[in-house]
């Protein structure tokens, strides 16, 4: 019967290419959300977005993107004030509950000068943009972030 | 230190099937989160009183449960924070 049947997988597709707190903590979260309703994730890491998996930056305090002024100095404070978890611990723990794939572009590697041994391990491989694509034709939601 | 990894769990002894999951203070949607780890890990039948301080949590918790079918057996309003018991169905 049709209602037995099991649901289509649904999917997630987003293009990392920011570094800065206010940018990887709703990343994070929205690939969260998305772990947690069942669908399966794949992430594009893309130059400054790769550079957040470099891995000893992967763990540095939040740094607000510049040209916020005040309130970006504002959000800096708040965010360890209140002891605002770890963007990367956030996607670790969304891994470990559901399907997270996440990517380096290849380009991005070849510009920046990185090997695979410089990335955070959560990173599962170094892609092209076409295979990426490939991967993500059919997802149900995109993200360019 | 992460908030997430702030939530405690506990079994009280005399109730062994009754889990408290302590999710107050973790932010969106941390608490969600905190619920589908322990769903996946606990056997069927197993209650849980989850708490909340997320405001998100009020409708991701229910949309959660209607979507991986589990039962949402009570919402409870306490001060500064909402106590959500569920039963794992399956």
């Amino acid at each position: 019967m049709a209602e037995d049947a099991a649901p289509p997988i649904e999917q997630m597709a987003v293009v990392l290419t920011e570094n800065s707190a206010d940018k990887l903590l709703p990343f994070a979260t929205l690939v969260s959300g998305a772990i947690a309703m069942g669908l399966r994730v794949d992430v594009f890491a893309s130059y400054w977005g790769l550079e957040a998996f470099r891995a000893p930056s992967a763990s540095a305090p939040p740094t607000v993107s510049p040209g916020h002024g005040e309130a970006g100095a504002r959000l800096e404070t708040r965010l360890r004030e209140k002891n605002a978890p770890n963007w990367k611990t956030i996607l670790e723990m969304a891994r470990s509950l559901g399907e997270l794939h996440i990517y380096a572009c290849s380009q991005s590697m070849d510009i920046l000068g990185l090997s695979p041994s410089d990335l955070d391990p959560i990173v599962e491989g170094v892609t092209g943009v076409a295979t990426f694509v490939d991967r993500t034709r059919a997802a149900n939601v995109t993200y360019f972030i | 230190m992460s908030e997430t990894e702030n939530a405690t769990a506990s079994v009280p002894p005399d109730e062994a099937r009754r889990m408290v999951v302590d999710a107050r203070g973790s932010w969106c949607p941390g608490p969600l989160m905190e619920l589908v780890r322990v769903i996946q890990e606990e056997p069927v039948g197993t209650e849980f009183e989850l708490l909340s301080s997320d405001e998100g949590s009020r409708r991701d918790v229910p949309l959660w449960l209607e979507k991986a079918k589990h039962q949402l057996i009570e919402v409870r309003a306490e001060s500064g924070f909402d106590r959500y018991v569920i039963r794992k169905t399956h």
